[in-house]
């Protein structure tokens, strides 16, 4: 489904992104792990469309990427969430769900400038406030949520747009351990209808649970491509975690 | 929610005239908050597009001899024009670099004015221009009646999908593009139609004043338009409205007061932002 | 000759603008914010400077002209001193930690407006004439001109640039402002308190800007609204430069005096500020993160 080949990112002479090639099949729990620094969140924002790669080739089911701007992006199918929460935090819940829903209309002009019409859409945003545990806060401001639950609130967002591939970006962080739970069980859901999800991990335990294969990344190079348990086992990706003390 | 304006039948020409004032400083107000209260964008260079709507219209009117109701909308289309001109620019930008960005647009539109002196008159000014209508009272009633119009309109397109657009663009404009919002698109459309209505009410302030100089259109009114519409409560729609009344007549109220009448701006805008950052508005939670 | 000339006063042309830039681009630097009200502090350091060497030092306390104007430059460094403290202590440190961009902003415009128009009631709209005894007297080497103000100037910058640079470099203080500079939580968790030395950086760029005042007091037309004819020079000369970089806007700074210098003796004085703004227009266009800058990773 998403093709990358010899990706390459640089910021002033730092190789964040390095010669990187990676290939997510469809409707698949695939995984980008690697230690802090390791590049995965610059990969990601290359595969989303906020920078545009010095080098490579990007494809999406068989549509070139390369140059095409984020919001283009989303609109083939790919939707995101951000390791730093990018919420509308002085909107509410119910309007920041509607917010995911605008990348359907596709009115005339005329029709979209007159007041009115962004309700279409509300009693699936409800559904999908209610398929992450806030169904009862629609209105109120996202700003006022706890933490975990404005994590949940930017993946039902997120899923308003219907997308086919569903990227995160260390979804988990500061998420104490019950509510980790509940986020796994919700991707797997969302895996479940048929949604290709891209989860960058830091840590290596939460994603092995439910990721069908694994991408492992250090200092902007591949490491290691497989299934969760031969990349708990490999001594690369082991040293690489540790420090190189293990090193063969 | 409207405050629908009931015209004052006040007699005093002096306040007439503060009045025709008024209605300008509300149409300016409210085009200078589609771009900053909804969009999120800080637009700093507002008066360049009034004084483009004043220029045009004068210059089609005296040196070409069409009619007031054909050079106004000549010169509206005009204003935003560049108004989309400059948002080609400041699509790219964020934040810092477009306020300073406008502003440069502002000072280059200042000097263009000064130095271009075969057609703008530069520092001489141009002289005896007549208003649409005759009568400082009518004059008012016209204004006022597009403003109500402009404000309606725009309070229509605030409620519209595309406000939440905006919206979304000033609240976060990295993940308003991961849910497919064309953020360039958008803003350039909120600083073009920003322009146009500053264009517009920069047609009828020539004829207001009888003479035009640069000089009425220096940075410091970008500046003052600034004030109107975050004292008056940036991001709704009563807001700008507010802030142009409190701000027109305050100045004309404290009088007394000499010189020091002009630090008004400075004080309320300073106050209002430390202590009041939703404006005037705020205090009746009309929030949008 | 002339182009040598033109250009050596492109130089001295330069350093006032660098001084004036210096203390925005520090701001944003430390603080990623833009203190509108900078240029009003360079006008109320030029008309304390004028009143200190016109009327105090020379009247009240009988010292000579030359001695006077220096005092005078000493003076403006400690009037935007303060002044950099008062808009610290009302604007910067009530809104820092709201992590809004814009009504800190706002804020600085409010001041701006503020401070025109105070010295506008005190002062008058009338111009007046700064005259110094270093810019009556010239200089001749050769064929070239120097008047000893813009000596005088080029020194005082040049020592001003020098010492920020020690200070930054080599002094803790100074470090621990870069280290805020660059990330201002962790520094706050190695024990260095982020408040002081933000507030510590804008009292240095308010000062600098004070002293600018008063090197470019002879130079200006000196009245409540010198600030607006500078201000915009100074922001072009940020971005140009690239915001928060030091080489940048000096680079930058001397590179508009030059440009104003040759815009001047070939175009005429109208068009300077055309000229500048088409500049500082075109490199939003072509390279926005300035002259030296590189290309900074945006935090997503």
């Amino acid at each position: 489904m998403l093709q990358a080949r010899a990706l390459s990112k640089s910021f002033g002479g730092v190789r964040a992104v390095h010669e990187v090639t990676l290939a997510v099949p469809e409707k698949m729990i695939y995984a980008l792990i690697g230690p802090n620094g390791a590049g995965k969140s610059t990969l990601l924002n290359l595969l989303s469309g906020i920078y545009q790669p010095d080098a490579g080739e990007l494809t999406f089911r068989g549509e070139n990427l390369i140059g095409l701007p984020a919001y283009r992006r989303a609109r083939l199918g790919i939707a995101r969430t951000f390791q730093k929460i990018r919420l509308f935090k002085q909107l509410s819940l119910l309007e920041n769900v509607r917010a995911g829903f605008h990348i359907h209309q596709d009115a005339p002009l005329w029709r979209y400038l007159v007041r009115g019409g962004s309700d279409r859409y509300d009693a699936e945003a409800r559904e999908l406030l209610q398929f992450v545990g806030l169904g009862e806060r629609m209105h109120e401001r996202a700003g006022a949520l706890a933490y975990g639950q404005q994590r949940m609130l930017e993946i039902a967002r997120a899923l308003a747009t219907r997308p086919r591939l569903f990227m995160l970006d260390e979804p988990a962080a500061g998420l104490n351990a019950a509510e980790v739970d509940f986020l796994l069980q919700r991707l797997v859901d969302v895996s479940r209808r048929g949604i290709t999800l891209l989860v960058v991990e830091h840590n290596m335990d939460l994603v092995m649970n439910v990721a069908q294969r694994v991408f492992v990344m250090d200092h902007g190079v591949p490491l290691y491509e497989g299934t969760p348990r031969e990349v708990q086992a490999n001594r690369a990706v082991v040293a690489a975690y540790l420090g190189g003390e293990f090193a063969a | 929610m409207l405050v629908a304006a009931a015209p004052w039948l006040i007699t005093t020409p002096y306040w007439r005239g503060i009045l025709v004032l008024c209605a300008m400083n509300v149409l300016l107000a409210l085009s200078l908050n589609l771009v900053m209260g909804y969009t999120g964008q800080l637009n700093l260079g507002q008066s360049a597009f009034y004084a483009i709507g004043a220029y045009v219209s004068t210059i089609l009117i005296k040196a070409y001899h069409w009619n007031f109701w054909l050079a106004a909308p000549a010169a509206i289309i005009a204003a935003g024009f560049l108004g989309l001109a400059l948002a080609a620019f400041a699509v790219r930008l964020r934040g810092h670099y477009l306020a300073i960005a406008s502003l440069g647009f502002a000072v280059i539109t200042y000097q263009v004015l000064v130095n271009w002196e075969s057609v703008t008159e530069g520092v001489r000014g141009i002289y005896g221009i007549l208003p649409p209508v005759g009568n400082t009272l009518g004059l008012f009633y016209l204004i006022a009646g597009i403003a109500l119009l402009v404000y309606l309109a725009m309070d229509n397109l605030v409620r519209s999908p595309v406000g939440d657009t905006l919206r979304a663009i000033r609240e976060d404009e990295i993940s308003a593009a991961a849910l497919g919002v064309n953020g360039a698109l958008w803003k350039a459309f909120a600083f073009g139609v920003g322009a146009a209505i500053a264009g517009l009410a920069g047609c009828f302030y020539p004829g207001f004043v009888g003479t035009l100089v640069p000089d009425a259109f220096n940075i410091v009114e970008s500046f003052t338009m600034l004030a109107m519409v975050i004292v008056g409560g940036m991001g709704t729609m009563p807001g700008p409205v507010i802030g142009a009344i409190v701000l027109t007549f305050l100045p004309e109220l404290l009088r007394g007061f000499g010189e020091l009448r002009l630090m008004i701006y400075g004080v309320a805008l300073t106050l209002v932002v430390l202590f009041l950052p939703g404006g005037i508005a705020s205090c009746f939670k009309r929030a949008r | 000759m002339l182009i040598v000339q033109q250009s050596l006063n492109g130089v001295y042309l330069g350093c006032l603008y660098v001084m004036v830039a210096l203390g925005l681009t520090l701001i944003y630097g430390v603080l990623n914010q833009i203190n509108f009200a900078h240029a009003d502090f360079v006008t109320v350091g030029a008309f304390t400077a004028f009143f200190t060497a016109t009327r105090f030092a020379t009247k009240v306390l009988g010292v000579p002209d030359t001695a006077a104007y220096l005092v005078s430059i000493i003076a403006a460094f400690g009037m935007g001193a303060l002044l950099g403290l008062a808009i610290n202590a009302a604007v910067f440190a009530p809104l820092r930690d709201r992590g809004d961009e814009l009504r800190p902003l706002i804020a600085t415009i409010g001041v701006s407006v503020l401070l025109e128009n105070a010295q506008l009631a005190l002062f008058g709209p009338v111009p007046y004439q700064f005259d110094t005894p270093f810019a009556r007297e010239t200089f001749r080497i050769g064929r070239i001109f120097f008047s000893a103000q813009s000596v005088l100037v080029v020194v005082v910058s040049a020592l001003a640039i020098g010492a920020l640079y020690a200070f930054l470099r080599f002094t803790y203080l100074g470090k621990a402002l870069r280290a805020v500079a660059q990330d201002r939580e962790t520094a706050g968790l190695m024990g260095i308190n982020p408040g002081l030395l933000i507030g510590l950086t804008i009292v240095i760029s308010s000062a600098l800007a004070g002293m600018a005042g008063a090197l470019l007091g002879p130079v200006l037309v000196l009245s409540p609204f010198a600030g607006a004819s500078v201000i915009v020079k100074a922001f072009a000369i940020v971005i140009i430069g690239g915001f928060g970089n030091l080489q940048g806007t000096i680079t930058a700074g001397l590179l508009v005096g030059i440009i104003e210098a040759f815009t001047v003796q070939y175009l005429g004085s109208g068009l300077i500020d055309l000229v500048v703004f088409v500049l500082l227009l075109a490199m939003l266009v072509v390279r926005p993160t300035g002259l030296v800058a590189e290309r900074k990773e945006e935090n997503v």
